[in-house]
């Protein structure tokens, strides 16, 4: 048996910009404190995260495919790959280095990417879980995403630092590096579209 | 008072303070607003609680999702004054002045936080060249502008109508400000650069670090409900 103790059971809205509480009316309404547009649950959550998941995932492959950047010294160019910039550091002696950027570039978005995916397989077949935690892990995700820009960060520092002509030149792969950059900005877009209300809405005995 | 007896303090406030609500439908009708502005709702498990009074250092958190709901400080609208005005003055040498520079068999380049995006403008990748700069210049130099609009009209009690426009731009637009991400990224670019090239530290990235140090205390300082509920008051204030 459902207790009615959510603010949509009992009618109200809860503004999500300024969090003051409304009466559900028929038609849109705006709040009466800051104007934004009141929805009781995120507008299309379901669908948008799912259609910004999908363009992630496609460009996931990509972004790791082709070289991020060319380092050219002395007129000699060896192109990387996000995997390799890993592994030319590790060859450099700067583990913690590599293992920051490995974390950053690579785990982060993977794992961003199957969490989204499990959280909407979880509001669309209703799993019943603990609640508690994979609201957790949504908060986890949308506060881990942002780390991601860290590689096109450094290489948008490398190129415009390395520009000694025929000495060390940097040059970024435009491939990768803007279909990484897409992933990291559609993920974050996702886990911003995801409400984890619907998490909550779906469990029968909370 | 010790480490322990904080957490016991905080876990005492946590459970005096979100009482559930179960079955007790809000009264409606003409006592409506009273009535609302006793309730909340969690933004990420919408659990109807009653509202409380938390004084600085308290933190409420939601006693079904744990949702950090509110966490007051004290005099957040002049500190959040103060910090934003330094940030405003450490905005012009963090962005222009050099922050490193490379030297390498003879010849010298440094680079300032422009730089980066426009080298990657010129160089034809404007997607990521617009989201770099977005990322790291004008999202972390407007939300120090919102900030200071919005904590000088609260401080001098000047109502604005568009103050509420700011502060919700304000909030939407945090999580994409990404100094913090920036400094790990110059970072790494050094850690990289360091074998084979001999490096130089400029003003510029001392700026920069001290505008980071400022819009991390700018995060922490910021009572949001505080700051919604004094330009509610301002709101009801010019109407009369």
């Amino acid at each position: 048996m459902k207790k009615n103790n959510t603010a949509l059971e009992q009618g109200l809205i809860s503004c999500h910009d300024c969090g003051k509480l409304a009466q559900k009316t028929i038609e849109l309404a705006v709040c009466s404190r800051c104007g934004g547009t009141l929805h009781s649950r995120l507008p299309h959550s379901f669908q948008r995260t799912f259609a910004l998941l999908v363009s992630g995932f496609a460009l996931y492959i990509p972004a790791n495919l082709f070289p991020i950047m060319t380092v050219t010294k002395l007129g000699v160019g060896e192109p990387h790959t996000i995997l390799g910039g890993i592994v030319a550091l590790i060859y450099g002696d700067m583990l913690p280095i590599a293992m920051l950027v490995l974390v950053a570039s690579i785990l982060v978005p993977l794992l961003k990417l199957l969490g989204l995916s499990l959280l909407l397989l979880c509001v669309h077949y209703r799993w019943q879980v603990n609640a508690k935690i994979w609201t957790r892990m949504y908060r986890i995700i949308s506060f881990v995403g942002r780390w991601s820009m860290l590689d096109i960060f450094m290489i948008s520092i490398l190129v415009s630092l390395v520009q000694l002509g025929s000495v060390a030149q940097v040059i970024a792969g435009s491939a990768a590096a803007t279909s990484f950059a897409s992933v990291v900005i559609l993920t974050m877009f996702a886990a911003k579209s995801f409400d984890p209300r619907l998490i909550w809405d779906v469990q029968n005995n909370i | 008072m010790t480490i322990h007896k904080m957490i016991d303090y905080e876990k005492n406030i946590k459970m005096r303070s979100n009482v559930r609500i179960e079955n007790k439908k809000p009264k409606s009708g003409h006592k409506n607003n009273r009535c609302e502005s006793k309730y909340l709702a969690c933004p990420e498990c919408d659990l109807l609680l009653q509202q409380i009074l938390a004084v600085a250092g308290d933190k409420v958190h939601c006693p079904r999702c744990d949702y950090l709901l509110h966490r007051p400080r004290d005099q957040s609208i002049s500190r959040t004054f103060a910090l934003s005005l330094a940030g405003l003055f450490l905005l012009f040498p963090a962005n222009f002045l050099p922050m490193i520079g490379v030297k390498a068999l003879g010849s010298y380049h440094d680079g300032t936080l422009l730089d980066g995006a426009f080298t990657l403008f010129r160089e034809g990748m404007w997607g990521v060249a617009i989201l770099v700069f977005f990322s790291s210049i004008f999202f972390p130099v407007l939300s120090i502008v919102l900030s200071l609009l919005i904590s000088g009209h609260l401080y001098f009690n000047r109502p604005n109508r568009h103050l509420s426009f700011w502060l919700r731009t304000l909030q939407h637009i945090d999580e994409w400000a990404m100094l913090e991400v920036y400094l790990i990224g110059i970072i790494v670019a050094c850690v990289k650069l360091a074998s084979m090239a001999e490096l130089k530290f400029g003003l510029g990235l001392t700026a920069f670090v001290l505008l980071l140090f400022v819009s991390l205390m700018l995060a922490n300082n910021f009572d949001r409900a505080l700051f919604w509920q004094r330009i509610e008051q301002l709101k009801i204030h010019e109407k009369k």
